[in-house]
């Protein structure tokens, strides 16, 4: 590709520079915004070739570019709906009993979205709307 | 536009090019498969940018790489890709029909049990659908089947 710059050090005007394996350290590999209600739908997305929808808040996502290796690290939300006695929802990577990913791999991971237990109600797998995700690490 | 010539550049940076510069594409195509009898049927969502990108063709590389990795990964001890050069290196596929990218993205992210034997015993495992077709609430979302009464085009 055209147009290839080379730096190891990027300055601001000012003179505070930074190197630049923070900005290719640093980045997010991945991102995703998706719809896990009715027919679920990725809003917008980089580096992901496909979501499926598993069961009521449980959705796989496969990436276009794999990470290197398994332990690349993942952000995730929780929003919290303003009037409604039950806690807040949130997705993050589905964990078995034990702790460990249920299916975390250099080209997928599964995610699961649920609201938390609170004084009037147990917690609990639900298809919400907004999940929100980043992912970051070394690509392959 | 002209996808530029892309072989030997990096994957990552290609898929920025393409999101820069291609409209995302949202098919009205999914999958319905089902690889456990445990489980409810999955539904596979083609990703809007992907799709985009098979589409514009000359940016995703043949799917016979991530079959490659995946080989890799399955084997023992495997700590981190040394073949990851494959994804940028290898001359990327031409643009694909929507149909056609629905088939390499079934060979890429559905499990190999799927696709490999989706027609053989009672009923089909595996069944390509428009988005209409599927059921319009998420009622008993856990307990969804692939119909047995299905008509299925060849």
């Amino acid at each position: 590709m055209a147009g290839k710059i080379i730096a190891d050090t990027l300055e601001t005007g000012a003179g505070a520079d930074i190197s630049t394996s923070y900005v290719v350290n640093g980045s997010a590999k991945a991102w995703i915004n998706y719809n896990g209600q009715g027919t679920i739908a990725v809003r917008d997305s980089l580096n992901h070739s496909s979501l499926t929808d598993n069961g009521t808040g449980n959705h796989d996502t496969s990436f276009s570019a794999s990470f290197n290796n398994a332990n690349y690290s993942v952000a995730t939300n929780n929003v919290a709906e303003i009037n409604h006695a039950r806690g807040a929802y949130g997705v993050g990577v589905a964990i078995a009993g034990s702790g460990t990913a249920i299916l975390m791999t250099t080209s997928a991971i599964r995610l699961y979205s649920n609201y938390n237990a609170s004084s009037t109600s147990n917690g609990g797998g639900v298809d919400h709307n907004l999940n929100l995700l980043n992912f970051m690490g070394d690509l392959a | 536009m002209q996808t530029p010539e892309f072989q030997g550049t990096h994957l990552w940076d290609r898929l920025c090019w393409a999101k820069e510069n291609l409209e995302a594409y949202q098919s009205d195509y999914r999958v319905v498969y089902e690889d456990s009898i445990d489980e409810c049927a999955k539904i596979l969502v083609p990703d809007p940018n992907w799709m985009a990108c098979a589409l514009q063709g000359g940016i995703l590389p043949p799917v016979w790489v991530y079959h490659e990795l995946a080989k890799d990964e399955a084997s023992e001890g495997f700590k981190r890709h040394t073949r990851g050069y494959l994804l940028h290196e290898t001359e990327p596929v031409e643009a694909m029909t929507e149909e056609e990218a629905i088939e390499y993205l079934i060979l890429k992210d559905c499990p190999r049990h799927v696709w490999e034997n989706y027609n053989e015993g009672n009923r089909p495992k595996m069944v390509i659908c428009k988005k209409e077709q599927l059921p319009q609430t998420r009622k008993w979302r856990n307990a969804w089947k692939i119909s047995e009464e299905l008509n299925i085009a060849a």
